[in-house]
């Protein structure tokens, strides 16, 4: 009964503050002209209502690294201006290949673009308001602009993003899982390198991009653990990485061999 | 007197040797894991979300037995997302709603995950289709988790590496890879999506071969507004989808009409059995297309595949030669074992010797081999069977550098053996197979 009684709480809680949040978010629209805006215009009004949105995006990688400002997410216009930068579409223009593929053909990613037109995007990215997380509802969670899955966050914060649909124990165990394959991928790496190491020469520049092969296959396994794509977890990623290590030790081989007829003295 | 001897007692042997046999499966299957090999692993912590008949263990930390109404209450803050999920679906909207412990039963400390057979009973047709899918042999749905765990290379590399492999195979355990949880809404099973987060990739790239083809071309284009609550028969889908030819009339049923078995081995397309199953391919093209259309275009995959068998062999042919006369280098005995061990290291060659479990642990020529068979043949036939045919022309080129590869790298292989005598590796150069982070690793912990 006590049980109850608090979620019942809870729940009057939470119906007033969704209250508040559209009474507050329906008369800041009126006040705001359509647009177009630059992103020197969006920064210089949102700095003072949403300091700490705009500090993360500052020493984020979008701002600092690659110039993505307000506009490349939400386009120029005031309306809809959220809900267009929370559909998955608005990452993939730019995180295409390997980061994308892996989300769009997992689950989440396959619900996500099959429910896309039924999902109303104007809703914050909270638990209970997607069926399936989009590239913002885990990166950008609750409107969150750093990056809420980066590992500086720690594990509890990405636990808790999961948890609104998972039970924790499912999470757990499952980034525990990650971890592991990770740590698997990262044994191999380590197996290639010190491989190519012991050649001690890279005449062709065969082993230089065998390597490469391998760092690309290793972030694979990142990409098909985080996005939960088998796929990537597998076919792109560990045996991937097995043949990696074949065709090092095929060429290492070679090198070593030409060392030791050239090593063995005259007759 | 000798041949009365004979006469009873070699029956008495093969019947001893039979029953020892079938009693070494049945020992065998025991273990901690799953299948042929269960005695050599047990399950990485999460395998049970995958296979929860064998390795699912119910929490213990909530105590108590529920009814659905309070199930709700409480999940709506833990995990609000599965109760909105829930209330959509079709469960929540029926006169007699299916609730929570209706599958997943009422006490908390003995929760279930349902399998294949909680769902069955209410959807039994599916169910029974869908079970008896085992018939057609592998590949087929039900069979899919047998397949992945007795593959020697499950049991041999670590577990929390192979639990990729469970999570698509575990479509023989669990309903949700399509139906996806708690929706679990038919409409969503019939689009191709559905089925893409398993079937792409190198070996199964039936969603690139099937969205360039004609008919995924107008299902990218149209798809959004059809209808898909509609049943997949004739006339109310303008074309077809995957689940309309392998699930036609919604039969649960994938490998019903799986005549060239996924292109990994020979087959012979006009056996009588199999002229059954074009006549079932012809039968529903027909839905749309003629008759000698759809005929001609069953003997247009035959011509692919014979094609394919051709490059295919030689490369088989080529790698056999290379084994009987002790070239391939290392040899089986100088590196680490087949996957599983064995009692004789042999290189396997060749789809009936464990070719699909032959990508590690192996010398370069035969991974080249590997791939050529199992990723630009299989893309190849993909293609073929979808209608793309830049696809097939992709996979016979693909096909044609590999097979040059493995003939240069043969010809190498011979030349360092000038007289066609075994070529030991040096003894400094063993260690170079046998050794290694991850090869360690796999060693210990398999």
């Amino acid at each position: 009964m006590q049980m109850t009684r608090c979620y019942r709480m809870n729940a009057l809680v939470r119906l007033l503050g969704v209250l508040g949040l559209v009474v507050h978010s329906v008369s800041a629209e009126e006040r705001v002209a359509p647009g177009p805006f630059t992103d020197n215009e969006c920064i210089a009004c949102h700095a003072e209502r949403d300091p700490r949105l705009v500090r993360q995006w500052r020493e984020g990688p979008h701002a600092a690294a690659s110039e993505v400002g307000c506009g490349s997410c939400h386009g120029d216009r005031h309306e809809d201006s959220s809900a267009k930068a929370r559909k998955a579409q608005s990452c993939i223009g730019c995180h295409e290949g390997a980061a994308s593929h892996s989300y769009t053909t997992s689950k989440h990613g396959v619900i996500n673009t099959l429910g896309e037109d039924k999902q109303d995007w104007r809703q914050s990215l909270q638990p209970g308001r997607y069926r399936a997380p989009s590239c913002s509802y885990c990166h950008l969670h609750n409107g969150d602009h750093g990056n809420t899955m980066a590992p500086d966050r720690g594990p509890e914060v990405r636990q808790w993003i999961c948890s609104g649909c998972h039970s924790p124990r499912y999470v757990r165990e499952q980034f525990a899982n990650a971890k592991r394959q990770l740590e698997i991928a990262d044994l191999k790496l380590l197996e290639g390198e010190t491989l190519i190491a012991s050649a001690g020469e890279d005449r062709h520049g065969t082993l230089a991009k065998l390597r490469q092969n391998l760092i690309r296959h290793r972030k694979n396994v990142l990409y098909g653990v985080g996005h939960q794509s088998p796929d990537y977890q597998w076919w792109h990623g560990q045996p991937a990485l097995d043949g990696d290590l074949i065709r090092i030790r095929d060429s290492v081989l070679q090198v070593l061999r030409r060392k030791l007829v050239s090593d063995k003295p005259e007759e | 007197m000798r041949y009365r001897l004979i006469s009873w007692a070699l029956p008495a042997i093969v019947l001893l040797a039979v029953v020892a046999g079938f009693a070494y499966v049945y020992w065998s299957k025991g273990g901690a894991g799953a299948g042929l090999y269960s005695r050599y692993w047990s399950p990485d912590p999460v395998q049970g979300y995958w296979d929860p008949a064998n390795f699912y263990q119910s929490i213990e930390t909530v105590e108590g037995v529920f009814e659905a109404a309070l199930c709700i209450q409480c999940h709506e803050g833990i995990t609000p997302g599965i109760v909105v999920d829930w209330r959509a679906s079709r469960h929540a909207r029926i006169d007699e709603p299916v609730t929570c412990d209706d599958c997943h039963g009422n006490n908390h400390q003995q929760l279930r995950l349902p399998t294949p057979d909680v769902c069955g009973n209410c959807h039994n047709k599916q169910h029974g289709e869908f079970r008896d899918e085992a018939r057609y042999g592998f590949p087929s749905h039900v069979l899919a988790m047998e397949r992945a765990v007795d593959a020697p290379h499950f049991a041999d590399k670590p577990k929390a590496e192979v639990q990729s492999c469970v999570q698509c195979h575990s479509v023989a355990t669990k309903c949700d890879s399509c139906h996806t949880r708690h929706l679990f809404d038919p409409a969503e099973a019939r689009r191709p999506e559905a089925c893409i987060t398993c079937h792409s990739g190198p070996p199964h790239p039936d969603d690139e071969s099937y969205f360039a083809s004609a008919h995924g071309k107008i299902y990218l284009a149209e798809g959004k507004d059809w209808d898909w609550s509609k049943p997949l028969t004739k006339g109310n889908y303008k074309a077809p989808t995957c689940a309309y030819c392998h699930m036609d009339g919604g039969r649960h049923q994938v490998a019903q009409k799986s005549l060239w078995k996924f292109g990994l081995r020979e087959i012979n397309p006009h056996t009588s059995k199999n002229q059954v199953l074009r006549e079932r391919w012809i039968e529903l093209c027909r839905d749309c297309h003629e008759e000698k259309k759809a005929a001609q275009w069953l003997a247009e995959l035959d011509q692919e595949r014979k094609l394919a068998w051709r490059k295919l062999d030689k490369a088989e042919d080529m790698l056999k030669d290379l084994r009987s006369d002790e070239l391939l280098q290392p040899a089986a005995d100088e590196r680490p074992d087949y996957p599983m061990g064995s009692l004789w290291p042999i290189e396997r060659v060749g789809f009936f010797e464990g070719q699909a479990s032959a990508f590690y642990n192996v010398s370069a020529i035969e991974r080249d081999y590997f791939e050529m068979w199992y990723f630009d043949n299989l893309g190849a036939y993909k293609s073929a069977a979808h209608g793309n045919a830049a696809g097939v022309e992709d996979g016979h080129r693909k096909m044609a550098a590999s097979l040059d590869r493995i003939e240069a790298k043969a010809r190498e292989l011979r030349h360092l053996s000038k007289d066609g005598r075994k070529v030991k590796l040096a003894p400094t150069l063993t260690e170079l197979w046998m050794k290694g982070a991850y090869t360690d690793y796999n060693r210990e912990h398999n």
